[in-house]
This record gives structure tokens, C-alpha cells and sequence, in this order.
């Protein structure tokens, strides 16, 4: 395989950074060079609501110098990735323009769970540590400028997760203008961090205990790696070890602290805020280890970059947790297991005998057993208006792993499988970033989960088996089941309109009786 | 044990009484009379070159303090005013045995051998006073500026280093007071006027004589009463900053007043000049009975390296070393490939320059290099690697280039290459605020089939083709992926970048290096109190950094067994009971100027070998970008090894720090006489024969593969 050269680019919130990396067959990724300057875009934006224009002015000029760097690398291909100080920005859209316009360098925006999503990866890339950690119970605590993310693990596989407005910068803002003496910092902090863990608590842990945390940040880990190197058994310390850091930071001034330390002096207030939200979210979890594995958002931007380019195969089975969030919020929701598992499996099983029909892929099969595992989770809330509360819950509930527009998808055919389809010309006239392919995986995916949803209407999973042979133009779905299907027959016929619509297939039902 | 107070002053000498005693290390090697005739006067042009410098430099920053009442003692407890006076008697007396060595030694020893200098003007034959007039008047006086002072003209600026004629004159068919002139000897002109041969003695004599001989034609409606040469020494106006601390500089900012800066700090004049004369220089000048200087000779000795220079002298001069080539890079081969094989080690002066001059050309041409980046300090005029560079950029490379602006003396010369390497298209950063760079690295991008690779070159010396046929310095051309990560890293923190998560292999100043020299000597520290083998060998120009050397004193009272190789200023003492019994200092003064850091770690017999760019000065661990770096593969370690203890052998050019506080000459009884110059040339030569004997015994031919 030749040789591949790719820059990730991180224009953080606090810091803007590039790491230049070079793949060489499969699953060798090596890291070339690594440049990061500070560039607070995330003090603008967390407290005028923009970027100042002298900032775009910095920020450009940065990105200029780095566009010549990766031009002498010769790079093949790069990624540029915006997070929460541009997301959050008033005029992102002008923004980005801008800084296309002035640089050449062609900056998208991470939706958050996009961000953590690729954290996450980068960590899970860590290998057997990861795999090792996580069979315990384990949380990932990802803590960005602007907010912290809070992800679950159980029995190795990521079941929840949680954004937390508790980011670093911003509550460095915060107590900027709250002008807080340094005696009072760590319990102004304590008090903004408590209040919303004990909420997450409530929602996700219960009694749970959690044994490990995986920390990410720019600020602790960083130290670590410098202390400990990238050797995970040196980078994971006890709870007790963590408390004499605390003690360090708490007793010491500024400057001893940074040549403790060996960071520059104006990081030492973010180190601390960011070891002080890590310490109370330990105690309320009841963790007993602490892990920093010191990846960085740059090395979650190259790994994806890898494994889309098939240049990298995962280790971790991703899709697993996606899924397992899936179920949990399904639970949350109080949805029945066994019959979004019923409906999973017709779901699939229709899909996959139509492959050479719809045309789509492993990804889309996935958005379907989403939809299925999460079809009715709406009527928690209303019963009537199932379609949207259904598409509101889904589209205000992260799924690490799904990118934004994936969430739209799912939650779009969820909403279809209950209120009549819009046309791309009706969609497109609501607010919708979705362009026309994810339009029609929608479509294709509404008429599968609709005629799937059809057969088990009664919701009392009558129907055992269900084969599905897809013959010209006409797909036989043959159930073995004793009972009356009478109900799922006149759905059924209701709702295969849509399908033959779609795909130009007749749907047919066939019921064998076994004696 | 721990108790002692490594810090008491009395532990250590003054810096600059300590510089004094090298240059007296420099006029020794004047007045050896085992060296050729012509090399000591070069020796004592050096010495006064020298000088020259640490008066602008040193006495102008202790009088700086001296002005600004600045009293904290230095780390011997004297107070810039106590250094001033101890500095005064110590200088004169290096000036008194300059001109005896001039006088007594060397003058005698050119007449033997058929050089008359003469002294005087007054000495001339009748012929030869003919032939200077004539030559006077051609070439001399159309360049002079003759300045009278009178009631209408105030006394002249007379500028800085330059070598003048005062005289005292009388308008003539008055009998006024007498007035005072003064013509600057011109420096566009030679300064050695050699006379028509006559016989076999050649003979010459110096300008400042010939234009005294004719000063009455440049004041035609004066009689001149007397006239004698002198010189002035200014403050000048140049930064101090770095060798000093900073609450100082706070200090002169404030207290200093432009007046004085560019006040006169030394009067050198012809012994014997007329009283009135030097009464009025000194009050128009304003300077102290104890900073002039009355000379018996010529003054500014710098002179005799134009002597050196005359033709015909040549069985009078060391014969010329030629540095030999390095085996591993014989000229045409392709550098990269070489390297690739494995970490290369240079030797400068013996080995030759020219490999780091092709590391950069070849990459400036090679389609497979993608960027350069490096370092510069000071490069020599019309450089061929700034070329290199130049061309490089041309040709689409990425081109980055530190040019470091503030290296002493050379400020105008930078700016002039620099903005030609801008036009060509390099990225130049022209230093960094505060900090002076000087570092040695250069860094080449490559990208090969397996993937990007990185070629470094790291050196003790800077990169300046001309330096190094007389430095001696090491260099090391690796490929290792450590050095090379790091030495990315070290171009994104010059490029203003956040500095790396972790370094391999170098350690950077002014934020790493001093911890790691500190940790690298306590840890000898702690095997020597386990009772494990522990030594430090290092080579350095200077070592005057307290707190290296108050661990150096703390090894040394553990047990550690310490050599220095330390040319030029050392604050350390040796033979203090409990302090630094273990500690011996020497150093090397000879043809080749030493100049390589070295520092060898015994570290449990696991021995560690590390060069740099830094000595052991604060300005050097402190206010500058240095870079120290590890040389790993074995047999290179045990090359550098070997040139250590090559050092320490050394018999003829070594001298030894005494527990007194002097230099003595080593003790040669029971050892064999040993010249470590001497003994590298040889070896350079020899492995160059070995080279050629190898390739001379095969007998086959040898197909050229790559073809520029």
C-alpha cells in the first residue's frame, strides 16, 4: 500500500491544533508531527456570543501558516473539525466562509456528539488498556472547553452518555465575572458541578457504582503524558494519589504549580478547573481508579479518517454501543424490549433479502435497527402525537457514535412510521439540513420499518418466523405462526403502497400454518 | 555531609579574573618557544584582540554597575567596584608582559630570522626615509583628517578602537599657549609598510611612524612641539543584557544616563609621552589615572596578524592541516543513503566541514525532500550553505531558517543574508524576543517509499565553513526517528508553536536543560554514595553557572570523580577539602581553538555521552536557545570517549587549574609526551590512508550508481 499522508486540524476553543499523520498498511498509523498554539476562540464566543473580528484575524493567520505547513508535507488529504467555540459562535455559517475564503482550508463543524464520538475513538484506539478498563464499569469523562461528556460503560460495551454544560473555559468565564477570590474557586466550582451530576446521577446511575474513569482533556492530560509517558500503566493512578495532585494544586501558588508541573503559567487555572470538575464527578461516581490515556481530538479525526478509508480496521465494535444506547434509552422510555426486538429482526430480515433492490449498506442497516429498537419511545410521553414526540426525544438524546445528521435520519423514519411521509418538497420546506441522499435512505428506510411495523401490530410478537424472498418484482413474506393474522393483513395491505412506491416491489404476506 | 554551605564565595573565583588568567593562557603559548616564530605572533594578536573585546564587553558592563551603584557581590563576593580595582592591577599586568614578550622575545627572534621592524622613524637610512615621504604623500595623506583644537574648534570625537596621533603645536611667530591636534591613523590603509630590500633582512615599519615622520605637513602654520600615538577603549553601546541578571538590568535602564555610555574606559599611549599632552587627553576624556595605560610598543597588537600574514615566512608557520575526509562520506556519495546506515560522527577541524555543507546542498536539489529547516548563528561571508538554502527555496522546498540577529558583532552582516534568503523564498524568523538562539540544528524532510523520514544534523559549532576549519566541534548527522520527532519539535516551539508533550532525546535551554544537566550530575551523586562507579568528564569553553557548579561540589564531596576540560573561564575551584578534592580542571589553548561541549556520564557503568551547543553559563542554560543531545550508538560513543581522554592525556597544550587559583603547565615527569591536536590530525590522516589503501587493494572497479 503507498504510502498516505493526512493532517487532522482541531480548531479547538482553546487551543488550535494540527498533527500530521502517515498511514502505511493496515493499521499502522504513526504520528509525524504535532504544532498547537493557543487560540482562545471559545473566551469570544462563550462570552460575547461571536468571534471578534481580531480573533478571526488570528485565527486566520494560523490557519494560513498551517495550510503551508501541510503543503510541504504534501499531504493527501486532511480534516478540519470546528467544535463548540465555532458551533456555538452566532455566525457560524460566516465564519467558515471566511476562513475559507482567506485560507484555502475548508473547516466543518463537529456537532457534539460527533466531537466525543471521535475522543472516544481515539481512546478505544488505545487497545488492550481499553479493553482491559472497561470491563469494568467504566465512564469516560470527556472534558472540553465548553462542556463536559459523561459516557458509560457496562460489561465492555458504552451505554449511555450525557452532555454536561460544564466545560472548562465556560466556567472559567463564569467565575471571571463572578470575580471569585482563588479560596473560593474550588467551591464555586464544586457547587456548578454538583448540581447538574446529581441530575445525571439520577438519570443514569442510580445505585450503580462506577470503578474506573477515562479522562480526556487539554489540560491534566497533557501533565500526565509529560510525567508518565504514554504507557497506560503509569498514566493510571488511584483516587488517593489523585487527592495529593488536588492537595498540590490547592496549596501551591501559580508559578510553583507550572514548574511542579512544567506547564506554562496561564494553564494552571484551567488545570485546576478541569482537576477539581474530575475529582467531584470521581467522588459522585465512587470511582476508585483514574485513567488519562492522553489522546487528543486529532488523533479521533485521523482514526475515523482511517477507518472510512478502510486504511484502519476497528478493534472496538462501535456499532455494539450505538445500539446498546439504543436499548437503554428504548428502557428509559419504558418501550417494550421483546418487541422492539420482534421488530428488529422483520425489520432485518426484510432488508437484507432486498439488498440488491435499495442498494444501501451496513451503515443504513444500522439507522434501521436504531429506528426499530427506538419506534415508539414516543408515546412516554404522548400516546396521540406519537411521530413527534418520538422524532423530539430522539433528536434531544445523544447517541455517541451517530453524527448529527444520523440521528435526523433515524429520528425521521421513526416519526414517518406514525404521521404521513413528506415529500423531500415538503421536508425541504421545514428547517432540515438534510440534503437528498439522506432523503432518500429515509424514504427506503420509512417503507421498510412501516410494512415490518404493520406485522406485529398487535404487539404481541405472533409472528415466530418470517421469511422474506424477494422474486421479480414482488417480495414474499412467508410467517409461520397458528394464530389469526387478520389485523396484520389489513395494515398490511394499507401501508404496502408506500413500499411499492419506493422501491417498485410488490409486497406480499403468505402465512404457513404448520400442523 | 549536606551541611556545608556549597555556595560560600570563597568556594569560587571571579569570572572575569578567571578570563584574565586565559588569555594569560593564550600570551603562554606566545612565549613558547617550541612554536614557530610566526604562530606566536599570531598568539599575541589574539591576546590582544581578546582583550579588546573584554573591555567593550565586561569592564564596560562592571563600570555599567559601577554607575548604576549596583553592589550585590558575584559568586566569589566581590563587588563590581572590587572587581573593577582587581581587574585593573590584573590587566596591567597582562599588558606589561604582552609588550615584554613582544619586546624581549619576539622582535629579537624576527631579526634572527631576518625581519627588522623599526621602532622608530627616527631610525630610517636616509634611502628609506625618502621612499616613506614619497609614499606618505601618495598614498597617506589624501585619506588623513588632521583636527586642530583652539578656542574656535572643540576637542574631536575620537572614535572607538581607533589608533591616533595626539600632538601638541604652537602657531608659529606667536608665543601662545600651546594648542592640541589630533589625525586618526587611517584604518583603510595596511599598517605594516614593508621598505625596498636591501640585503636580507627585510624590513618594515608601521604607519602610525611614517604619518608622526610627516605630522608637520598636515599642520603647515604650526611648529609641532610633540607627537604621540594613543587609543581609546569606549563603553559600548552594546547589549549587555544576556550575561547579565535581570534586577541589573533594571537597574542600568534606570540609573543610566546616555552620557555614559561611550565614555572612554581605557587610554592606551606611548610610554613616555609628553605630560601637557596626556593632561589634556585625560581631562577631554575623562578617564581615571588606572585606566590608562602607558605602552612600551606599538599599540593595538592586532597588527601582527597582518604580520603573520607576510609572504615569504613560511618555514616560520605551522604547515597548513588540510581536513581530512570523513570515511563514511567520501566526496559524491549520497549523503542521505550514508546516514541511513547509521548515525554519523564529525570531527571538526580534523575531519572536514564539507559533509554539512553537501547535507544541505544535495537536499536543496533532492525531489524527495520536502523541507529544511535550521538554525543559524553565525555563518561566514558569501556562505556557501545560505546558497544551499537559497536554492533550496527556489526549487519548492519549505525553507525555514532562524536567523539569529543578535550574535555579537555580526548584527549587519545577518541582516543583509537574511533578507536574501526571504527573497528566495525561505520562511526567516529573525530570533526570538529575549532569548538569543544558538542552537545548532538543521532538519531535512524526506519523504522515501516507507514513509516520511527525518534527517538531522546537531553540532557543537555553528554553521560557518570558515570557523570550522579552525574550531574544533562535533557533529552528528542521524536519522534516528527520536532526535528526528524532537527536532521537528524544536522547529514548531521556534515557529512560536506550544512546546511538545515530551521530548526523546535533546534537552532544550533556557526551560530544560539546566534540570537535566543537574539531574545527570546529582545522579552520579547518588551512585557514588551507594559506592558504585561514579565520574563526570566534560568539555566546555566556560563554566561559571552556580548552580552546576555547586552540584559539581556536592558530586565531588560524594565521592565523584570529576575532569573538566574547560578552555577559557572557570568559577570553580579545586583541591577545597570536602569540597572539590575530586575535581580536576584543564585547559587546552592551542592551534586549533576548542570549542566542543562534551559531557560524558558514568552512570553505573552504563555510561551516557551527550554534545551541545551550551556551556556551563547561566546566559548559555538561561537566556538562550541550546540544544544538548545524546549520542547513542556505541562506537561513537566510544569515539567521543576517546577524544576526552585523548584531552586528558594531553601533555604539551594542556594547562591545569591549581588549588591556588593559577594554570600551570601538566607535569610531564613519568609521561609520555602527548599533543592531542597533534595526535587527532594524525589520526584524521590516517584514517583517510586506510580508506584509500582499502579502496586501492580491491582492484576491481567500482561503477558510478548515482550521477547528479
Amino acid at each position: 500500500m503507498p504510502i498516505k499522508t493526512f493532517a487532522a486540524i482541531d480548531v479547538g476553543s482553546f487551543e488550535l491544533a494540527m498533527k500530521i499523520f502517515e498511514f502505511s498498511g493496515k493499521n499502522n498509523i504513526k504520528e509525524i508531527d504535532h504544532i498547537s498554539q493557543r487560540l482562545a476562540l471559545g473566551s469570544d464566543t462563550y462570552a460575547h456570543g461571536k468571534i471578534s473580528p481580531k480573533r478571526m484575524d488570528e485565527l486566520c493567520r494560523a490557519l494560513k501558516e498551517i495550510a503551508g505547513i501541510m503543503k510541504s508535507y504534501r499531504v493527501d488529504a486532511y480534516r478540519a473539525y470546528g467544535t463548540s467555540a465555532i458551533r456555538e459562535t452566532a455566525n457560524t455559517t460566516i465564519v467558515l466562509d471566511q476562513i475559507e475564503q482567506r485560507t484555502g482550508i475548508k473547516v466543518e463543524v463537529l456537532s457534539n456528539s460527533e466531537q466525543r464520538f471521535l475522543d472516544y475513538k481515539s481512546v478505544a484506539f488505545r487497545g488492550e488498556t481499553f479493553r482491559k478498563i472497561i470491563e469494568d464499569k467504566t465512564a469516560i469523562v470527556d472534558i472540553g472547553g465548553g462542556s463536559i461528556q459523561l459516557s458509560l460503560f457496562d460489561n465492555d460495551v458504552l451505554t449511555a452518555t450525557q452532555n454536561l454544560k460544564l466545560g472548562v473555559l465556560r466556567v472559567m468565564e463564569l467565575l471571571n465575572r463572578l470575580n471569585a477570590k482563588s479560596s473560593q474557586m474550588e467551591s464555586l466550582i464544586d457547587e456548578m458541578a454538583s448540581a447538574q451530576l446529581s441530575t445525571f446521577k439520577k438519570l443514569y446511575l442510580k445505585d450503580r457504582t462506577i470503578k474506573n474513569i477515562i479522562v480526556v482533556d487539554d489540560y491534566l492530560s497533557p501533565y500526565v503524558v509529560r510525567r508518565f509517558g504514554r504507557d497506560p500503566s503509569k498514566a493510571i493512578a488511584t483516587l488517593e494519589d489523585y487527592e495529593k495532585l488536588m492537595d498540590m494544586l490547592r496549596s501551591q501558588s501559580r508559578s510553583q504549580i507550572a514548574s511542579n508541573m512544567g506547564i506554562a503559567e496561564e494553564r494552571v487555572p484551567m488545570v485546576f478547573i478541569s482537576a477539581v470538575i474530575l475529582r467531584r464527578t470521581a467522588l459522585m461516581m465512587g470511582a476508585e481508579m483514574i485513567w488519562a490515556p492522553g489522546v487528543t481530538l486529532c488523533d479521533g479525526i485521523a482514526y475515523e479518517y482511517a477507518e472510512r478509508n478502510k486504511l484502519l480496521v476497528d478493534e472496538h465494535d462501535f456499532e455494539k454501543d450505538i445500539l446498546a444506547c439504543a436499548v437503554n434509552i428504548g428502557k428509559r422510555y419504558m418501550g417494550s424490549r421483546k418487541r422492539a426486538e420482534t421488530l428488529q429482526d422483520i425489520t432485518l430480515t426484510i432488508f437484507d433479502s432486498m439488498k440488491k433492490i435499495h442498494g444501501m449498506g451496513k451503515r443504513e442497516r444500522l439507522y434501521l435497527r436504531l429506528a426499530a429498537l427506538l419506534h415508539d419511545c414516543g408515546k412516554y410521553i404522548s400516546m396521540i402525537n406519537l411521530g413527534e414526540a418520538s422524532y423530539n426525544i430522539i433528536m434531544s438524546t445523544e447517541i455517541i457514535g451517530l453524527s448529527h445528521i444520523e440521528r435526523e435520519i433515524v429520528a425521521n423514519v421513526v416519526r414517518f412510521n406514525h404521521v404521513p411521509f413528506l415529500y423531500y418538497e415538503e421536508m425541504s420546506a421545514r428547517e432540515t439540513r438534510l440534503d437528498k441522499d439522506a432523503y432518500l435512505v429515509i424514504a427506503k428506510l420509512t417503507a421498510i420499518l412501516r410494512i415490518a411495523n404493520c406485522l406485529d401490530r398487535s404487539h404481541k410478537q405472533k409472528l415466530s418466523g418470517i421469511r422474506a424472498v424477494l422474486k421479480d418484482n414482488t417480495l414474499v413474506l412467508t410467517v409461520d405462526t397458528q394464530e389469526d393474522i387478520t389485523l396484520e393483513r389489513g395494515y398490511f395491505e394499507e401501508r404496502e403502497g408506500f413500499f411499492q412506491e419506493v422501491f417498485s416491489v410488490q409486497p406480499v404476506l403468505k402465512q404457513r400454518k404448520q400442523f | 555531609m549536606g551541611e556545608k554551605d556549597f555556595r560560600n564565595p570563597a568556594f569560587y573565583t571571579n569570572r572575569e579574573l578567571s578570563w584574565i588568567l586565559f588569555d594569560h593562557r593564550v600570551l603562554s603559548e606566545a612565549r613558547d618557544k617550541t612554536i614557530p616564530l610566526f604562530e606566536r605572533l599570531k598568539f599575541l594578536s589574539i591576546t590582544a584582540s581578546n582583550l579588546d573585546e573584554f573591555f567593550m564587553i565586561r569592564v564596560a558592563s562592571l563600570k555599567d554597575q559601577v554607575h548604576a551603584k549596583y553592589e550585590k557581590p558575584d559568586i566569589a563576593g566581590m563587588t563590581p567596584k572590587e572587581q573593577l580595582a582587581a581587574l585593573d592591577a590584573a590587566i596591567h599586568k597582562l599588558v606589561d608582559l604582552q609588550y615584554s614578550t613582544y619586546n624581549r622575545a619576539l622582535l629579537p627572534q624576527l631579526e634572527q630570522n631576518g625581519l627588522h621592524v623599526i621602532k622608530h622613524h627616527e631610525d630610517l637610512t636616509p634611502e628609506e626615509a625618502a621612499f616613506l615621504d614619497q609614499y606618505f604623500e601618495e598614498n597617506v595623506y589624501p585619506v588623513l583628517t588632521p583636527m586642530a583644537v583652539d578656542s574656535s574648534r572643540p576637542f574631536p570625537l575620537i572614535r572607538n578602537k581607533s589608533l591616533n596621533i595626539g600632538a601638541l603645536m604652537r602657531r608659529k611667530n606667536k608665543e601662545e599657549e600651546l594648542d592640541f591636534a589630533t589625525v586618526q591613523v587611517p584604518s583603510v590603509l595596511a599598517r605594516i609598510v614593508e621598505l625596498p630590500a636591501n640585503g636580507n633582512v627585510r624590513r618594515v615599519i608601521l604607519l602610525e611612524e611614517i604619518i608622526e615622520r610627516n605630522i608637520q605637513k598636515l599642520f603647515l602654520n604650526y611648529d609641532i612641539i610633540c607627537a604621540y600615538p594613543f587609543r581609546i577603549m569606549r563603553n559600548a553601546d552594546l547589549t549587555i543584557e544576556e550575561d547579565e541578571a535581570a534586577d541589573l538590568l533594571k537597574e542600568i535602564e534606570k540609573q543610566l544616563k546616555k552620557r555614559q555610555r561611550g565614555e572612554a574606559i581605557r587610554l592606551e599611549i606611548e610610554d613616555g609621552m609628553d605630560k601637557r599632552l596626556l593632561k589634556i587627553l585625560r581631562k577631554e576624556l575623562g578617564i581615571e589615572e588606572s585606566n590608562i595605560y602607558a605602552i612600551d610598543g606599538p599599540l593595538d597588537l592586532t597588527f601582527l596578524m597582518k604580520m603573520y600574514s607576510l609572504d615569504g615566512f613560511e618555514h616560520l608557520k605551522a604547515p597548513k592541516y588540510e581536513p581530512q575526509q570523513v570515511p563514511r562520506l567520501p566526496a559524491g556519495c549520497n549523503i542521505f543513503d550514508e546516514i541511513r546506515k547509521g548515525d554519523i560522527l564529525l570531527h571538526h577541524p580534523y575531519q572536514t566541514f564539507a559533509p554539512v555543507v553537501d547535507f544541505i546542498r544535495q537536499a536543496s536539489v533532492d525531489p524527495e525532500v520536502l523541507a529544511i529547516k535550521q538554525t543559524l548563528y553565525r555563518v561566514s561571508g558569501n556562505s556557501p550553505i545560505i546558497a544551499a538554502l537559497a536554492q533550496a527555496a527556489e526549487n519548492g522546498k519549505q525553507v525555514s531558517v532562524l536567523v539569529e540577529l543578535k550574535a555579537r558583532f555580526d548584527e549587519e552582516n545577518n541582516i543583509v543574508w537574511a533578507k536574501m534568503l526571504e527573497k528566495a523564498g525561505c520562511h526567516v524568523i529573525y530570533g526570538l524576543v529575549g532569548l538569543k538562539t544558538h542552537s545548532k540544528i538543521t532538519l531535512v524532510v524526506r519523504r522515501e517509499e516507507d514513509g516520511i523520514r527525518r534527517y538531522v544534523h546537531l553540532g557543537t559549532g555553528n554553521y560557518n565553513d570558515a570557523t570550522a576549519k579552525l574550531y574544533t566541534d562535533i557533529g552528528l548527522l542521524t536519522c534516528s526517528e527520536t532526535i528526528g520527532e524532537d527536532a521537528t519539535a524544536v522547529f514548531n516551539m521556534l515557529s512560536g508553536y506550544s512546546e511538545p508533550l515530551k521530548w526523546n532525546s535533546l534537552a532544550l535551554a533556557p526551560l530544560w536543560l539546566k534540570d537535566r544537566f543537574l539531574y545527570l550530575i546529582g545522579r552520579e551523586k547518588e551512585f557514588a554514595r551507594e559506592g558504585r562507579p561514579a565520574r563526570i568528564i566534560a568539555k566546555m569553553n566556560s563554566l561559571c553557572d552556580p548552580d552546576i557548579i555547586e552540584a559539581l561540589y556536592e558530586a565531588s564531596a560524594a565521592g565523584v570523580r570529576i575532569d573538566l576540560i574547560v578552555r577559557g573561564i572557570c568559577c570553580l575551584k579545586v583541591g577545597i577539602p570536602g569540597v572539590s578534592e575530586n575535581i580536576t580542571v584543564r585547559s587546552i589553548v592551542g592551534n586549533f581553538l576548542e570549542h566542543a561541549r562534551i559531557f560524558y556520564f558514568e552512570n553505573d557503568e552504563r555510561y551516557e555521552i551527550y554534545c551541545g551547543s551550551a556551556d556551563w553559563m547561566p546566559r548559555n542554560l538561561e537566556r538562550r536557545v541550546e540544544i544538548l543531545f545524546p549520542v547513542e550508538k556505541q562506537e561513537l560513543k566510544e569515539e567521543l570517549l576517546h577524544i576526552l581522554q585523548n584531552q586528558l592525556r594531553d601533555t604539551i597544550k594542556a594547562h591545569v587549574l591549581q588549588a591556588d587559583g593559577s594554570y600551570e603547565r601538566v607535569d610531564k615527569r613519568g609521561k609520555e609526551s602527548f599533543h592531542s591536536q597533534e595526535a587527532f590530525c594524525q589520526e584524521a590522516m590516517e584514517l583517510t590512508r586506510e580508506g584509500q589503501e582499502e579502496v586501492a587493494s580491491r582492484r576491481t572497479f567500482i561503477p558510478e550508481t548515482h550521477h547528479e
